[in-house]
């Protein structure tokens, strides 16, 4: 099986405060795979460090190896084509406020230099046309894209986050602010979506990851405590941490 | 639901899917005790009231599978519990049809012999599978499985014997039937045994 993405014995720190402690972890190509873990574990830190979006913040720090095809995204890259070949998609959808549906899903291309108008359109329409978006905002692309609904509105970044051709994308909570047939679509899409990407996801909602992911990692406190196929993590965890989280007698 | 309500919930409904398969154990050694100094009698209320509760454990797990969609061990709980329910109630079925045999051909009276010690064999392993699986008893439901080997031995030599003229009369069929019956009821301790090393360690194993 390939490998993506590997991460090795990685560490980060907010300051002093150590909040990931020596996970590593394989990402299998085209599969999803998701880390759960209850809040504070570091679910989010450590997808920020996946495409050095943590170094962003100040005081923080890393330590430890993230490979993409076998490249260190700290020392063989730079940080711009990490995030290019990394994409993220956040838990609240976040449109440009200012910009059209259409300037949104083109916005990572324009600054890569894209000029070529056709190139453009197309784009939009394979990306939209992909995250199953184009029927409904096809006669609205000079709309803003915050006139959308949430679930609409996280579609639409979606799709701007594809429309890079990003080789990984990474999801933090991609449905947490959605309702329930809102989520279906996205839980659907991302199924659709590993054919072509490798997809890591973030989420709280146990039942979500048993339902989309075919990889889990559960974290606790900033350490990876187990990481296995999904059937196997929900049907017979070996680790007791494991098995008390997913079963919901947590704490 | 929040988290403590969750595990509350689950709970209460796990410990209910739990009393109601120890009453359906119940029945079934009821059932297994009234043929213990013969064959032939049977309650059929027994096994009627039996199937009753098969169908109350199957429709509480679907009940835990659309509002808990649980996971781990509680998911391997209701998974263990449909298949248990299963087997105890088709092995009272097993109990039932030998009755039924015997009021086919008219029997009231009939020298069961080593049938009847298979039947008291099986009978065991049927309570002792039960148990394994009600007190998650790994090492019991092991031995079990390989205690079967006898039981299919022992089956084997009553066909035998009944081939060679130790019995006559209809007393023949009864009794190579009920045999048949015992030694799949035999079969089914050992599934029950299955279901517990599978609710103890998450594997699954294919017996014959």
């Amino acid at each position: 099986m390939h490998h993506k993405l590997e991460v090795q014995n990685l560490s980060a720190w907010f300051d002093e405060k150590q909040v990931l402690k020596d996970v590593s972890i394989s990402f299998p190509s085209n599969n999803v795979t998701a880390i759960i873990g209850p809040s504070g574990c570091g679910k989010t830190t450590f997808i920020r460090c996946l495409n050095r979006m943590h170094e962003l913040v100040p005081g923080a720090r890393v330590q430890g190896k993230v490979l993409l095809d076998g490249r260190d995204v700290y020392k063989d890259m730079d940080a711009m084509e990490v995030r290019r070949k990394v994409g993220m998609v956040f838990q609240k959808p976040n449109p440009f406020p200012n910009m059209s549906i259409f300037e949104n899903v083109v916005a990572g291309l324009k600054l890569l230099g894209v000029r070529d108008k056709k190139i453009l359109s197309d784009k939009v329409e394979s990306k939209l046309r992909e995250v199953g978006l184009w029927e409904e905002v096809k006669d609205d692309l000079k709309k803003s894209g915050t006139m959308l609904s949430g679930g609409q509105q996280q579609r639409l970044c979606i799709a701007r986050a594809l429309a890079v051709d990003p080789e990984v994308l990474l999801m933090d909570e991609p449905t947490s602010s959605l309702d329930p047939a809102s989520t279906a679509k996205i839980e659907s899409l991302i199924r659709e979506l590993k054919e072509k990407t490798t997809i890591v996801i973030i989420t709280h909602n146990v039942q979500q990851a048993a339902r989309i992911s075919d990889f889990t990692g559960f974290l606790y406190l900033g350490s990876l405590v187990e990481f296995g196929e999904t059937k196997k993590i929900f049907e017979s965890p070996k680790n007791p941490l494991t098995e008390r989280y997913v079963t919901g007698r947590f704490g | 639901m929040k988290e403590q309500e969750y595990v509350e919930k689950i709970n209460a409904l796990l410990l209910e899917m739990n009393e109601v398969l120890v009453t359906l154990g119940d029945y079934v050694e009821d059932v297994l005790n009234e043929k213990r100094g013969g064959l032939l009698p049977l309650t059929t209320e027994l096994c009627r009231a039996a199937q009753m509760k098969e169908e109350k454990v199957l429709e509480i797990c679907i009940e835990a599978l659309i509002r808990f969609q649980p996971f781990a061990g509680d998911l391997r709980t209701i998974a263990t519990s449909m298949k248990v329910a299963y087997h105890l109630s088709r092995i009272c079925r097993y109990l039932r049809n030998i009755t039924e045999i015997a009021e086919e051909f008219s029997l009231t009276d009939c020298e069961t012999g080593s049938v009847l010690s298979l039947f008291r064999e099986a009978e065991d392993m049927v309570q002792v599978a039960l148990n394994s699986y009600l007190q998650r008893d790994l090492k019991t439901a092991k031995d079990l499985i390989k205690a079967d080997e006898s039981i299919d031995q022992r089956y084997r030599e009553i066909l035998r014997n009944l081939a060679t003229g130790i019995y006559s009369g209809t007393c023949i069929l009864f009794n190579g039937l009920s045999a048949r019956i015992i030694e799949r009821m035999a079969d089914h301790a050992c599934y029950l045994a299955n279901e517990t090393i599978y609710l103890v360690t998450g594997e699954r194993r294919i017996i014959d």
